[in-house]
């Protein structure tokens, strides 16, 4: 599980986190959801200690993170990292030669799954096959928690249904994601719990299905009545 | 097995809907074998643990069962598969006497205007009433 509690963080007088508090689940999908600019990269960047916070705690299966917890998260930037000028193939072998954790059979399955061609560059791939290779590279590491950045921002719908496959698949099977986004639609009755930030804190976090049991309502019917009060 | 899902009815109520649809109509026949939950997830495009809550579901209203490590299969029990189309049956049976409720039909026409529509349908099917 990872805990974030009460966690703040200012970019100089700009107060981003106020005291966000929420968890995640192993094994489940939680939606960190918010209009841009409410610091859900910050929040990210918090638990991968990338970026250090003001005052609040950060847990990973009980323990502040460490070296050892830091090998079992992975963080998916909203862009990929590698060089334009590398193949798809160079840079999983670049991976591979920096991670341990690499998973080269996972690999190879993505590989397939996204019909991704390992002898093309990176600098001619189309948006939605970039934001593919870089899931791809992520998701090939045998870690327990995801942390993806806007995996389906500003990509054609046929590689968004794509990408939204990969969590119904035994590829993310019984780990913990985090996501963020501002794009919920299509990915609505994928996801298990939902937070949504709004000014620096959390003003709601639920489970999707028991909102739905509950109070007959969908996640975007309960974003409505937080945001547009 | 296609699915379009509601935004607003739990996911896991909708996959046990679509499962007694198809054990009413016998697309699944009795002891058939069904999807893992980790096939059905990946068929229908759902969260993992929704699947698993619909076979939850349906293992306790007896739909289907499992038997040691097999895969699990569609109930053969009578009772229980009667039961299922006749709640099929009466919940359609309410929404649409909701609806006419509504516009004050009287019976005999009602009975009419559906034998018609029934025939019709069947037509185009190319079955019978059956």
């Amino acid at each position: 599980m990872i805990e974030v509690k009460d966690v703040t963080k200012k970019f100089g007088r700009k107060q981003v986190l106020k005291g966000v508090t929420f968890t995640a689940e192993k094994g489940e999908i939680t939606c960190l959801i918010g209009i841009n600019g409410v610091g859900k990269t910050t929040i990210l960047n918090a638990i991968m200690a990338l970026t250090p916070i003001n005052s609040g705690q950060i847990l990973i299966d009980g323990s502040a993170i460490n070296k050892k917890s830091y090998e079992k998260i992975t963080f998916i930037p909203d862009a990929i990292t590698m060089l334009p000028q590398m193949t798809i193939g160079q840079s999983m072998q670049f991976m591979q030669d920096f991670y341990e954790s690499w998973n080269q059979e996972r690999a190879t399955e993505l590989l397939g799954f996204f019909k991704l061609k390992p002898e093309e560059k990176i600098s001619s791939l189309s948006k939605g096959n970039t934001a593919k290779v870089n899931l791809l590279l992520g998701l090939a590491l045998d870690v327990d928690y995801l942390l993806m950045d806007e995996p389906f921002s500003g990509i054609d719908i046929f590689s968004r249904e794509q990408i939204a496959n990969v969590f119904t698949s035994h590829l993310v099977e019984d780990r913990g994601v985090i996501i963020t986004t501002h794009e919920i639609n299509d990915i609505e009755h994928l996801i298990d719990q939902v937070v949504l930030l709004d000014d620096g804190v959390v003003v709601k976090a639920f489970n999707s299905e028991e909102v739905r049991e509950n109070e007959g309502k969908s996640v975007v019917d309960v974003m409505r009545e937080v945001y547009q009060q | 097995m296609n699915v379009s899902f509601n935004k607003r009815d739990p996911v896991y109520i909708q996959v046990v809907r679509q499962f007694k649809e198809r054990i009413a109509t016998g697309t699944f026949e009795p002891g058939q074998e069904i999807p893992s939950r980790r096939e059905l997830a990946n068929q229908l495009k759902i969260n993992p643990n929704t699947a698993q809550r619909a076979y939850k579901e349906m293992e306790e209203e007896g739909l289907i069962y499992t038997e040691g490590n097999n895969p699990s299969r569609i109930t053969k029990d009578e009772h229980v598969l009667a039961a299922v189309r006749g709640e099929l049956l009466e919940e359609a049976v309410d929404s649409f006497m909701t609806s006419i409720r509504r516009i004050q039909i009287p019976f005999d026409e009602l009975v009419e205007v559906m034998k018609e529509k029934y025939q019709e349908q069947s037509g185009k099917e190319g079955g019978e009433i059956k």
